[in-house]
């Protein structure tokens, strides 16, 4: 297996604590819109964030069925067309699976820098749906959206990466 | 390194799955499909259904950081500020027994004319308390989801008020939340009618976007002034009539349009409402419309008409109303039955 030089090995991950993530995305996104923050574009997107890092990191788990089923979700709970969010989420867990492979053997900070353009393509799908099939017009806060999301993903790496950062547990692999 | 240990695992050899350019087609396709299915043929409301049910749990989860905010901020309230609200709450209560009161009297009066008249009573509609559990996320949409559902007896089209006015219609019913346009979105439209004067038009959401109404399709030149008061003209046969809807704050009359630009102040709470009442929509208690007679001769109709034009037209216009409200759960009201006789009414005049 080839890895990148000077990384900690990781355990792997669990895939009750991946689905409870993609749960609390949900939540936290339905959290924004039930609480102050309802109807501002600039908002990050939890669910798109913490979807993309599974994507990368577990491709094999989580891809492109999981990011169309969130994304209904989404459109249900936010009212908007059903499909439009599960599109740009469709099309954000395939570019992750194209960068998947490179994205990893670079540090984090340069990974946000990477991930920036995949957030800015979902989002400008979601807004060109919208505009095209109900004519209003986004307003230019939305530019703020992707940046936020890209600025969090150093976050999300640690919180999302600690179970797997723990020290290997002998006694739960023990051979004999 | 001992085995389950390390997360980087060989990929498998021969059960890859389908590529993710498959994938992307696939799910891609799906969701693109069911974007026209919920636009253009209305056909998804059974999987929204699904959804929205499976979500109730984390949304009422995601309810409770702001339930506990404000039940905090309740108990440290001072004791001032509920005092004040008391004061104003009387005072509400004071100006209402004053209306209610001469409500007794108009509703024995209007019942004994009516009665001259030989007309069916006026008809009252049921009504049910809700409360808007979150806006819709969506910056350019006025909507809000309310926390009853099509298991409480909400049903599509239904008008919802708060205790000033109207405040929107219902536009998609979910078993357990439902999801309401308020008046001020700019997709939805309301049949009203001017207090002072009695010219009947349609009332459309600001087209820029703010919280405001916009009065279409009055000519320059017609009698309406700043503070004149809109209220349902219930033409529509969804919205119960005489209900106030909004508070004309600008007229603009310019030379080289037709219409003024009429600007409006919605009475209700439209922008951050929390409690509505959800009405059913008056067209449903209606009776049937009759069939057209065409064996008469046309003098004889006419004649007959006139008599009694004031009284059945609003009767006549109400008909139709209802089944086009509720086949397409599209915001608009009504517009077909009230815009058209609209502008005759203007050119009469």
């Amino acid at each position: 297996m080839i890895m990148p030089r000077g990384q900690q090995l990781l355990l792997p991950a669990s895939s009750f604590f991946i689905a409870m993530s993609l749960f609390v995305a949900l939540l936290f996104n339905m959290i924004e819109n039930v609480g102050l923050l309802g109807n501002a574009a600039w908002m990050p997107d939890f669910v798109a964030l913490v979807l993309l890092f599974w994507s990368v990191h577990q491709p094999q788990r989580v891809s492109i069925g999981w990011a169309f089923f969130l994304g209904l979700a989404c459109d249900v709970h936010q009212v908007s067309f059903l499909g439009q969010h599960a599109l740009a989420y469709v099309v954000l867990g395939f570019f992750a699976t194209l960068i998947h492979r490179r994205l990893l053997w670079f540090s984090v900070p340069s990974q946000a820098l990477q991930v920036l353009p995949l957030f800015a393509i979902s989002h400008a799908i979601s807004m060109l749906i919208r505009m095209s099939l109900s004519g209003s017009l986004m307003g230019w806060s939305m530019v703020f959206a992707p940046l936020l999301e890209a600025m969090m993903w150093p976050l999300m790496s640690i919180i999302l990466l600690a179970p797997q950062r723990r020290a290997p547990d002998p006694d739960e692999n023990r051979p004999l | 390194m001992p085995l389950g240990t390390l997360n980087h695992s060989p990929p498998p050899f021969f059960k890859q799955g389908a590529t993710p350019l498959n994938k992307l087609i696939f799910f891609g396709s799906l969701s693109i499909l069911m974007m026209f299915c919920d636009v253009r043929w209305q056909l998804t409301q059974p999987l929204r259904s699904v959804f929205s049910v499976a979500l109730a749990p984390i949304q009422w989860l995601a309810q409770q950081p702001s339930v506990i905010n404000e039940s905090i901020q309740d108990f440290f309230e001072n004791k001032s500020v509920a005092q004040q609200h008391e004061a104003i709450a009387k005072r509400a209560l004071l100006e209402q027994a004053l209306h209610s009161g001469q409500v007794d009297q108009l509703s024995l009066e209007n019942r004994q004319l009516r009665e001259l008249l030989d007309l069916k009573g006026r008809l009252s509609t049921k009504a049910q308390a809700a409360e808007a559990i979150y806006d819709a996320a969506d910056p350019f949409t006025r909507r809000v989801i309310l926390d009853k559902g099509s298991l409480s007896g909400v049903q599509l089209s239904s008008p919802i008020m708060d205790e000033q006015g109207v405040v929107g219609q219902i536009t998609r019913v979910y078993p357990l939340v439902s999801e309401a346009t308020l008046i001020i979105d700019r997709e939805h439209s309301i049949p009203v009618l001017n207090n002072r004067t009695g010219a009947r038009g349609v009332a459309f959401g600001e087209s820029g976007g703010a919280p405001l109404l916009e009065l279409r399709y009055m000519a320059a030149n017609s009698d309406i002034q700043e503070g004149d008061v809109l209220s349902t003209s219930g033409v529509d046969g969804v919205y119960p009539p005489g209900v106030p809807v909004a508070k004309v704050i600008k007229i603009e009359r310019s030379a080289d349009s037709m219409f003024a630009r009429i600007l409006c102040q919605p009475t209700g709470r439209a922008q951050g409402v929390r409690f509505v009442m959800v009405l059913d929509p008056v067209g449903f208690d209606l009776p049937k419309r009759p069939e057209p007679e065409n064996n008469k001769p046309i003098g004889a109709a006419k004649a007959g008409m006139s008599s009694a034009v004031s009284s059945t037209a609003p009767a006549s216009v109400k008909a139709p109303a209802p089944a086009n409200a509720v086949s397409s759960p599209s915001p608009v009201a009504s517009p077909a039955p009230s815009t058209t006789p609209e502008p005759k009414v203007e050119v009469k005049r």
